[in-house]
């Protein structure tokens, strides 16, 4: 969508009182099953209105035969007609004045078939012109966690916790992906929202409208390719300092242009050219499924340093060490401890260990008040800008996550703190979880996946500098 | 800018280098120091002009990959020496209606890339990274969007992997930022505001001392 299209109230999609489902169905062979299904299990609270030309109930809840026969207002209508059918469904929803539709179906711009993108366009011109916001076509729908709406036709969305990141996607697939990665690792979404073949609601569309939501700390955005990219720069740059955006693009194979003259042309690739230009505007790249939600995770619970001087403290030596490497190539500083920081140190442990940073804690397992005074001292001490805490289970040291959550709670972030907890499962996952969902701590399953949410908090904490100064 | 509009009306889709110096030059980007030879009389005047040690490259709209081609000669110590090479380069110069240019030796040996492409997408986007022949080994180049603000080409410098090679090392001084800075914005101005203007390349800009230099230059044009 250029930057002259209108800005739509999202609220009624997004928070809606009443949804229906055009096309819903008791058949486990059509989508508009599955939808009927997410809505249901999902627990929406409001109501719902299934749309059947045959049938009087649907899931045992009364259906109408059209979108006019509808007895309330509708604010959400979710679309899983045939695509022939779609022009006339789209006519309905607009004269009963819904506020916005996710438009599952699909055959349309994403068809060989040239006469799909000719009816999306149609469908486009029809929305814009009578100002509906539309979501799709060709989605598997959205997800509003936070108001226990389940749009989509995938009902296990509904598992994923409520949490601040809100993911906005070009492809099912990858949704689908994150949110299960998510899932197993204990991440919550505010939204998950497929953007599909993004009739009226682009990136650039959504982003202002996640900025304003008090429900989502961090957004995320995975792309694949952009019609109009200055849009969402435009967008991004209005966002900057505001909120994290984080972009995950693929489809960076294709390389700069071989038959050109210049270096500069042959080095043009699109990746280089698409990452620089989010950086432009303020957003952080990231490179995989994986570093997307470890550097979500991180921005959703911790606050940001103030340099990049980390301080390492480790239940044991090589975790610690793993950590430092992983630092140092990623470009942060270890710290040097001030003076006063290192000999309380130097009081707490015995000279059997590293104790200047990385700071090997290991002697200390049973001292409870040690390493909590060590950790006090590091945490007040001036020239450390972040924390990354490194702790493996072993039999003697299972007190000592549950010792150190008081401090981190009381703690929570006044500077960034991210760490490698890991135990058996079934050991301190729950005490984990407590500190995450406490923003006491953002807790990884490697040393070197920790030191990346630092780095990546470190990037964001320099983009993010509205104010900014020359280095 | 007559130049482009001259190459372009003559049927070239380049500037020779002195012509792309002198675009650059216009934007306020420093560039080497030197003399255009159209004929041999002319090579006793620029030698005392730019003075020894000198190097000299042959010069035309049809002169890319000079280096490949054995067409630039440097390091060149003596007026025997320049004259030998001149001999040598001047041919294929005369027959390409070129001309020869003397040049100063820019001493420093670290050497960057800069440039614009123009993207179908984005438009006029700056290119900076590690240049001479690492520009094709290492790749380690970023880009912007034109308009190059301050605060972008600033962190361009930044984002390049071999960053370092910007701060004091071996005995060099810290890169001028400010003078690097400013290349990077008149690119991005450049692409803006002229539309014939294709690609760029400044490669190598080579740091003499603290100072950017472009030592070499392309512009590529589009009718």
């Amino acid at each position: 969508m250029s930057a002259t299209s209108p800005t739509y109230d999202l609220d009624p999609l997004f928070r809606p009182r009443t949804v229906a489902v055009i096309g819903a169905s008791d058949n486990p062979g059509k989508l508009g099953y599955h939808v009927m299904k997410s809505l249901i299990q999902g627990g929406f609270g409001g109501e719902i209105l299934p749309v059947n030309a045959r049938a009087e109930r649907v899931m045992g809840l009364a259906a109408y035969p059209s979108v006019e026969a509808c007895p309330s207002r509708i604010d959400l209508g979710i679309v899983v007609v045939p695509a022939a059918a779609v022009p006339a469904v789209l006519e309905q929803c607009i004269r009963k004045k819904a506020g916005g539709l996710v438009l599952i179906s699909a055959g349309f711009k994403e068809i060989d078939d040239p006469a799909g993108a000719r009816q999306q366009e149609a469908l486009q011109a029809m929305a814009v012109v009578n100002g509906i916001p539309v979501i799709g076509p060709n989605t598997f729908g959205m997800i509003n966690l936070h108001h226990r709406l389940n749009a989509s036709f995938t009902p296990e969305f509904s598992l994923a916790g409520k949490g601040g990141i809100a993911l906005v996607s070009q492809s099912g697939g990858m949704s689908h992906l994150l949110a299960f990665l998510a899932m197993n690792a204990g991440i919550g979404f505010s939204k998950i929202i497929g953007l599909g073949n993004r009739l009226n609601l682009d990136f650039a569309e959504i982003l202002p409208y996640l900025a304003g939501d008090p429900d989502t700390r961090v957004i995320a955005l995975y792309i694949e390719g952009l019609d109009e990219p200055r849009p969402l720069l435009e967008a991004a740059e209005s966002v900057r300092g505001k909120k994290p955006v984080l972009v995950y693009k693929t489809g960076a194979a294709s390389t700069g242009d071989q038959a050109s003259m210049s270096h500069t042309g042959s080095l043009a690739g699109r990746h280089e050219i698409y990452s620089g230009a989010f950086h432009q505007a303020g957003m952080l790249t990231v490179d995989g499924s994986e570093a997307m939600l470890d550097l979500a995770k991180a921005l959703n619970v911790c606050s940001l340093p103030g340099g990049n001087r980390i301080a390492i403290l480790t239940g044991q030596a090589g975790p610690g060490m793993a950590a430092a490497d992983a630092c140092e190539a990623l470009g942060l500083e270890i710290a040097r401890f001030g003076s006063a920081t290192q000999s309380e140190v130097d009081r707490l442990l015995p000279p059997l260990a590293m104790r200047t940073n990385p700071v090997d804690m290991g002697p200390a397992w049973y001292d409870s008040g040690a390493i909590q005074g060590i950790m006090r001292a590091v945490l007040e001490d001036e020239g450390v800008d972040g924390i990354i805490l490194l702790m493996m289970y072993a039999s003697a040291n299972r007190e000592v996550v549950p010792v150190l959550s008081g401090l981190l709670k009381e703690w929570r972030q006044r500077k960034p703190l991210v760490s490698c907890l890991v135990s058996p499962a079934g050991i301190w996952d729950e005490a984990v979880r407590e500190l995450e969902e406490g923003r006491a701590l953002a807790n990884y399953p490697t040393p070197e996946r920790a030191a990346e949410a630092m780095a990546g908090l470190c990037r964001y904490a320099c983009l993010s500098n509205t104010e900014w100064r020359a280095l | 800018m007559n130049l482009i509009t001259e190459a372009l009306e003559r049927g070239e889709n380049t500037l020779s280098e002195h012509a792309s110096k002198q675009l650059l030059a216009a934007y306020g980007i420093p560039v080497s120091r030197e003399v255009e030879v159209r004929r041999p009389e002319d090579l006793a005047g620029a030698f005392d002009e730019v003075g020894f040690p000198l190097v000299l490259k042959a010069c035309g709209a049809r002169f890319t990959h000079k280096t490949e081609r054995g067409l630039v000669r440097v390091d060149l110590r003596t007026r025997e020496e320049a004259l030998r090479a001149f001999e040598e380069i001047w041919p294929e110069a005369e027959q390409a209606a070129g001309s020869v240019l003397v040049q100063e030796m820019v001493g420093g040996r670290r050497e960057l890339v800069a440039g614009l492409t123009r993207d179908p997408q984005f438009g006029p986007c700056v290119m900076f990274g590690l240049g001479g022949i690492f520009t094709e080994i290492l790749r380690d180049v970023v880009f912007r969007v034109a308009p190059v603000r301050e605060r972008d080409a600033l962190d361009m410098l930044s984002e390049i992997k071999g960053r370092r090679i910007l701060e004091a090392v071996r005995g060099m001084p810290p890169a001028d930022r400010d003078q690097l800075v400013r290349i990077l914005i008149a690119l991005g101005r450049i692409g803006l505001e002229h539309p014939h203007v294709k690609e760029i390349d400044v490669n190598p800009l080579i740091l003499d001392a603290e100072r950017p230099v472009a030592v070499d230059a392309l512009v590529v044009l589009e009718g």
